[in-house]
């Protein structure tokens, strides 16, 4: 059996001489051949003789295509590993620029939103300026009802703002509705295409005055028939209804005058439980409301009758007159008569007896009545608040009551 | 023998041609390294200084003839670079370890893997300082733009050298050779 010797405790083979000789010879014969091309090249660079330089040009024979080979190999590992890194920016980049892309596709769809709301504040700062003297307010739409019947939406301002109910609602200046339901936060708008809305209205051009009403409850159309129109007037297709500032003072339906609510689609009358009504389109897109305007316009009237409820007093001065006149009293005791002063009977011709025992005719001097001095001719006139008298009417509350006259006496004298 | 003076030549074309045509696309910070000086460096600490004068004088001579920048520049520097960082680093003989001994002296040598980035430092650091002078007597004033070049470009090179220095001392046989002793 024969045992492995392991390689590092493995003989060299002795070097013999000749290989030695022959090693050393070929080393030296190395040097030398790259001395002499080493020495040739610089006496060919300083000498500049062409013979010098055929050793270098046949080096540089041989290394050139060697050369270009190995760069070959070199530039397309290098083109390789740069195309790799070039996919992996391009990769890198791809997935920035789509970053990128996404975040400025969102920033053009808010740009845009951002530009169609500027578009609708415009409007609506126009529509607020034109209608300044109507204190409009701007109010969001904040919930809508979708039913087929009724046509309601809610906005965001109540009375915390100064809605109050049946207060006019518009949207690019033609009239939406009216509020009602109003709370401290929020508002109710019922449409004029809502059939439970009644707008007094008139057409713009005859100037006949009618009752708009919505169509939605009746057929289901977004639309609004106009009745109680003059029967020996036709309405023209594309005449404009407009509202007429005609109302109820006691609901408080009373809209400023001249907003636009449609025009008139088509002459032809219809006819609804005996009652004739033309079809009206409404201006206002109802489709598409987003923001509308509140007119919070106060029927002078109404305001009158706000002033009533205060408690300033009237004071009427009497014109002096000769004649004594009754005392009117304006109140609970409306129009009741003071007691008159009832004259003293004017005495007659008495016979008196005098001193020498004749009879004598005497006439007594005649004696003024004198008043009592717990009557007075006065004119009284009621608190109106306090007799909780109405007059219809109510005059506007003066800035300093004039003082009430004294007690005027009247004397009166005897025929 | 012959085998190991094949390998020395291809390894000398070899690294003639890296730092022909690949020492540009490895630049860090535009500063190529001097990948020749590199591979001497190497061969210089695993084989010797009679092979590192063959290998630097043939890499100077092609280079000299295919890529000359200056004249005489890399046929004269680069043997004597690579001579220079071989007389410092290279392995020491027998007989010179036995004459430290005799004079008293530690006779020791660095581990090879450190002595190869060394040398080839030492090998780059004279190659840069003989072309910062020559750049100064050109009448370029030298600042720390020069200076730090430099450095990087030696640093570089020694970094180089010891990543290298594995598979070429691999494929030369210097592990087996050590092994064997």
């Amino acid at each position: 059996m024969k045992l492995k010797v392991p390689k590092t405790e493995r003989k060299r083979p002795q070097d013999s001489r000749l290989r030695r000789i022959l090693r050393r010879a070929l080393i030296i014969a190395l040097v030398v051949g790259l001395m002499g091309l080493a020495a040739t090249h610089l006496l060919a660079l300083i000498t500049g003789y062409d013979v010098l330089a055929v050793p270098e040009e046949g080096v540089s024979a041989v290394m050139t295509p060697l050369q270009t080979g190995f760069s070959t190999v070199v530039d397309w590992v290098v083109d390789y590993l740069y195309t790799l890194k070039l996919r992996a920016r391009i990769e890198l980049e791809y997935n920035q620029l789509k970053t990128e892309n996404e975040q400025l596709v969102y920033d053009a769809m808010l740009a845009e939103e951002m530009q169609h709301k500027l578009s609708v504040y415009e409007n609506l700062y126009d529509e607020i300026s034109v209608n300044e003297s109507l204190n409009p307010l701007v109010a969001t739409v904040i919930g809508r009802e979708s039913g087929n019947y009724f046509s309601v939406f809610t906005i965001n301002k109540g009375s915390n703002d100064g809605v109050e109910d049946y207060m006019a609602v518009t949207m690019d200046g033609a009239m939406v509705g009216y509020t009602y339901n109003v709370t401290p936060t929020k508002s109710t708008v019922r449409t004029i295409i809502d059939s439970e809305a009644s707008i007094a209205a008139l057409i713009q051009s005859s100037r006949d005055q009618g009752t708009v009403r919505g169509t939605l409850g009746v057929d289901g159309t977004p639309l609004c028939r106009m009745y109680y129109l003059p029967e020996d007037n036709l309405p023209r297709p594309g005449d404009v209804v407009v509202t007429s500032g005609v109302g109820d003072l006691n609901d408080g339906r009373s809209f400023p005058k001249g907003i636009p609510i449609g025009t008139v689609r088509e002459s032809t009358r219809g006819m609804e439980s005996n009652k004739q009504f033309v079809v009206v389109e409404p201006q206002a897109d109802f489709q598409h409301i987003e923001y509308v305007i509140v007119l919070r316009y106060q029927p002078v009237a109404q305001a009158v009758e706000e002033r009533a409820s205060t408690d300033a007093g009237i004071s009427f001065t009497p014109l002096d007159s000769p004649v004594p006149v009754p005392t009117v009293q304006i109140g609970s005791d409306f129009y009741q008569l003071a007691p008159t002063p009832t004259p003293s009977p004017t005495p007659g011709p008495t016979v008196t007896v005098g001193e020498d025992g004749q009879e004598e005719l005497v006439t007594p001097a005649p004696v003024e009545p004198t008043p009592d001095p717990g009557e007075s001719y006065e004119y009284q006139v009621p608190d109106a608040a306090a007799t909780d008298m109405s007059y219809g009417f109510t005059l506007p509350p003066t800035a300093t009551p004039s003082p009430t006259p004294p007690p005027l006496d009247l004397s009166v004298e005897e025929d | 023998m012959l085998s190991k003076l094949l390998k020395v030549s291809a390894l000398t074309l070899l690294a003639y041609l890296l730092q022909a045509t690949t020492a540009e696309y490895l630049s860090l910070w535009d500063i190529a390294p001097g990948l020749a000086l590199a591979v001497i460096a190497v061969v210089t600490v695993g084989l010797g200084r009679k092979y590192t004068f063959l290998m630097s004088l043939t890499i100077g001579y092609l280079l000299e003839i295919m890529l000359p920048m200056l004249d005489y520049l890399a046929l004269i520097l680069y043997p004597v670079c690579c001579m220079l960082g071989a007389l410092a680093f290279s392995d020491k003989s027998e007989r010179r370890l036995e004459e430290e001994r005799a004079a008293g002296r530690r006779a020791r040598q660095l581990d090879p893997h450190i002595r190869t980035p060394l040398c080839a430092a030492l090998s780059a650091a004279v190659f840069e300082g003989v072309n910062l002078i020559y750049v100064y007597l050109s009448g370029v004033t030298l600042d720390s733009g020069h200076f730090g070049r430099s450095l990087v470009c030696v640093l570089y090179t020694a970094a180089i050298a010891g990543v290298i220095q594995f598979p070429i001392r691999a494929w030369l046989g210097v592990y087996k050779l050590a092994k064997a002793r």
